[in-house]
């Protein structure tokens, strides 16, 4: 299909830049009228920035776009939505306060009239307004008043109203981010059937999806990015799953952190047992012992941080088993402490350090207690310690008396883990340990990691880079959808497998 | 939606919480005080609230924006001053209207604009100009009132429209322009948006940053329109005649059921809230309770709208 006429739109050569990462490097892409354009990738992979891009929310520091030859300029969001181009968010945009007619024509209000001749300039025809709500509704097949308040909505539900939003501006090309992640599955047949009618009426549609099943039953064609760059385009008849997959890992391999995997032999530390959490886990089930390192891995939103924050105590659970040093488990992040647990955040800057505060005061901070059995603070001790665990993380900070805020990355994070070797904590669950770091920084950290681990802790390791669990965990678990879709014993893990679990492919 | 049965307890859930704050206070008052709902006094309270609510509408606004206009007290100050010497320097009323207009007008847009281009707190921001309004009130008047023996002025307090006090009959109005433009107009659907999720709108193609500035500008507008009143009712201006009274507004929009947050705003809750405080304040004085205890009282109140909302499991 499409294959006859010229694209609706071309993207020559697009890069885009952020400090630190090329999130997009010299993509090429093409869409046809009337087709199902399928884009997938790891994460990070570049799908998203392709779509800011698309939709003007991002400006290209390279490339041009292209229709029927002609050059086409998309600077902004206005830009987008007149030349034609709709986008269906996955992180929502609507606004809670306003009502459903009100988010699906947000900026692209009616006006009133007095007559039919003139308008009355900056009201709205909220009738007209509800009628046309109503009857995209209808077409999606929701049964909800267009008077509703969109807070009051379920997510599945607000990601249809996302989809009616799109759908109202009756655009020539409709972009989807995982649009049926949310969605039930008679939700998601419904908009199948959509997406078919648009394409029979001339619609391109490009769909970023994370399920393999989704892109050999809706697909046209496949274009697979990775680290920024397009990789290839294929179509679906000539491909295999395991070909795409192939195609999303292939990564250069990096050696620089690979490490010596001892025995895993030692006792369990923490057993979780069939865990379900108000925030998104349902009956998981996960072991680690002393001495190693376990990846928990998976794709964005599988569940692997709401995992982490269940056993932690920051989420309630409702049912389930979590066993630590083999006494039962259950309770406040403090009482997780006490335990003897370190949870060590995704969002260092927020979470895992006093940011104003000096090196010499975050790197004692969990340590107090045992480093000041007296509970009389003695600045010599602490800075003594200070001292110490700078020159052995090799810290580079001019003073341990300068603010954690100055430091970069690399050493901040080094600081939020290395704080816990003054600690008695033999638990740790890393969530995102390089997130922002540079290549050379980030072996640092793993050494760190295993630093933790030649002391006789155990590590839940979470990370979004398959690269990174397959060269630095003992094993890993692989979430789907807030379950452990598999697990992965040292001499199984690879990308692909990992890849494999993590996907859809039902 | 999933909206509870209507039983009695059910609908009285959906009273909001200002509603039976308010009630609570009127039957509370009028067994303390016999004079608190005699006619003059019920005049009296809408005369003494007018002022608050022409406050308190564009606040409400502004905080729906997850903003805040700390501002306004001395704002309103500072027009009331430039309407007065306007006025004594030979200035004809509509002329001095407008001079009260553009002073609130210039501080609105300077405080819309460092919110929404620099991307400034809105609180240090206002708190700025709070600062620049009430230091040049003082300079103009050399912390003296200056007194305004103005005919048409006077007419303003004590005229009426259709048996409607003029003050009344202004606020009447401007209660009705606010609800117009909230509820009815692109400018209404985007305050809501700039609270809620502002991302969205700049994703629609709209310039979100002018609307941001266009709310501010309304409060200071709505400050220099409220001069008019504040100056007739005291036939002067004075350099320090609403300072504090920001206080009031934003208690009466907080009591009033609009959120910090999310973009959640109801100018109805503003309504009455502003009568509550106006209640407040009105029988405290009654029952000879100094102001500065009748401050701490406002305080509570807020709590108390909070507590309750709270308890009644809204969010």
């Amino acid at each position: 299909m499409g294959e006859a006429t010229v694209p609706l739109l071309e993207l020559r050569g697009i890069s885009k830049n952020f400090p630190g990462v090329k999130a997009l490097d010299d993509v090429s892409f093409a869409v046809y009228p009337g087709e199902v354009h399928m884009l997938i990738g790891e994460n990070g992979a570049g799908k998203s920035s392709l779509m800011k891009v698309l939709c003007g929310a991002y400006t290209a520091d390279a490339g041009q776009f292209f229709s029927n030859g002609e050059p086409v300029a998309i600077r902004s969001p206005a830009d987008a939505r007149k030349f034609g181009i709709a986008v269906i968010f996955q992180e929502l945009s609507l606004v809670p306060y306003l009502n459903i007619a009100q988010n699906i024509f947000l900026g692209r209000e009616f006006r009133a009239r007095i007559s039919t001749r003139i308008d009355l300039p900056g009201f709205i025809d909220h009738a007209r307004m509800h009628r046309e709500a109503r009857k995209i509704l209808d077409l999606l097949g929701l049964e909800l008043s267009t008077r509703t308040l969109v807070h009051e909505l379920g997510v599945a539900q607000q990601q249809m109203v996302e989809i009616a939003k799109a759908l109202s501006q009756h655009a020539r090309i409709l972009v989807m981010d995982e649009p049926t992640a949310a969605l039930s599955e008679r939700e998601t047949e419904r908009l199948f059937a959509m997406i078919r009618q648009l394409q029979a009426e001339g619609v391109a549609i490009i769909y970023i999806s994370h399920r393999m099943a989704e892109v050999f039953a809706m697909g046209d064609r496949v274009t697979v990015l990775r680290d920024g760059r397009k990789v290839g385009s294929r179509l679906p008849g000539e491909a295999t799953p395991d070909e795409l997959v192939r195609m999303m890992v292939g990564r250069s391999v990096d050696m620089t952190y690979a490490r010596r995997f001892g025995n895993c032999d030692g006792e369990v530390i923490l057993d979780v047992k069939d865990l379900h959490s108000e925030n998104g886990v349902h009956g998981v089930s996960l072991n680690v012992r002393r001495g190693e390192i376990v990846g928990l891995s998976g794709l964005v939103g599988a569940g692997r941080t709401e995992v982490a924050r269940a056993i932690f105590g920051a989420d309630k659970v409702t049912a389930g088993e979590i066993r630590l040093f083999g006494q039962p488990h259950q309770g406040s992040p403090d009482q997780a402490v006490k335990a003897g647990i370190a949870l060590i955040p995704e969002n260092r800057k927020a979470e895992g350090l006093a940011l104003i505060r000096t090196v010499c005061d975050n790197l004692v901070l969990p340590g107090m207690r045992k480093v000041f059995p007296s509970r009389i603070y003695k600045a010599a001790r602490a800075r003594k310690i200070a001292r110490d665990l700078i020159e052995r993380l090799r810290i580079s900070t001019p003073s341990p008396f300068r603010a954690v805020q100055v430091l970069s990355g690399g050493n901040q994070q080094k600081v939020v883990i290395g704080k816990w070797l003054s600690s008695e904590s033999r638990f740790f669950i890393v969530d995102e340990p390089t997130r922002g770091i540079d290549v050379g920084a980030k072996a640092e950290i793993f050494a760190l990691i295993d630093q933790l681990v030649q002391q006789g802790a155990g590590v839940l390791m979470i990370s979004s880079e398959l690269s990174e669990i397959v060269h630095v965990c003992d094993r890993a678990y692989v979430m789907r959808d807030g379950r452990i879709a598999g697990h992965l014993a040292r001499e199984e893990l690879s990308e692909e497998n990992i890849l494999k679990l993590g996907m859809h492919h039902e | 939606m999933n909206r509870p049965p209507a039983t009695l307890a059910g609908v009285l859930a959906r009273v909001p919480g200002v509603a039976w704050i308010l009630g609570l206070l009127v039957i509370g008052f009028s067994f303390f005080s016999r004079d608190f709902l005699s006619g003059p006094n019920i005049h009296n309270i809408g005369l003494q609230s007018v002022i608050l609510l022409i406050l308190a509408l564009p606040q409400t606004m502004i905080i729906m924006t997850e903003g805040v206009d700390i501002a306004a007290g001395a704002v309103l100050t500072l027009a009331s001053v430039v309407l007065a010497w306007v006025l004594v320097h030979g200035g004809s009323l509509p002329l001095a209207l407008a001079a009260s207009l553009a002073t609130g007008m210039m501080f609105g847009l300077a405080n819309g604009m460092l919110v929404a281009l620099l991307k400034m707190p809105p609180f240090v921001v206002t708190l700025g100009t709070l600062g620049v309004a009430q230091g040049l009130a003082l300079i103009v008047t050399d912390g003296q009132s200056i007194v305004v023996s103005s005919d048409a002025l006077q007419a303003i307090y004590n005229g009426e429209i259709a048996g409607l006090p003029l003050p009344l009959a202004i606020g009447v109005a401007v209660y009705a322009v606010s609800h117009g433009l909230l509820y009815h107009t692109r400018f209404g659907t985007y305050v809501f948006a700039l609270g809620g999720n502002p991302e969205a709108l700049k994703l629609a193609g709209i310039r979100a940053d002018a609307y941001l500035i266009a709310v501010y500008v309304l409060g200071g507008l709505m400050a220099g329109l409220a001069a008019l009143i504040l100056t007739a009712r005291m036939s002067s201006g004075h350099p320090t005649s609403a300072i504090g009274m920001e206080f009031d507004a934003i208690a009466a929009v907080v009591v009033g059921g609009t959120s910090f947050e999310r973009g959640k705003g109801w100018l109805f809750g503003t309504l009455l809230g502003v009568v509550a405080v106006g209640v407040l304040r009105n029988g405290l004085n009654l029952l000879t309770i100094p102001s500065s205890a009748q401050v701490a009282c406002i305080g509570l109140l807020v709590i108390v709208a909070m507590l309750v909302d709270g308890l009644k499991g809204r969010r």
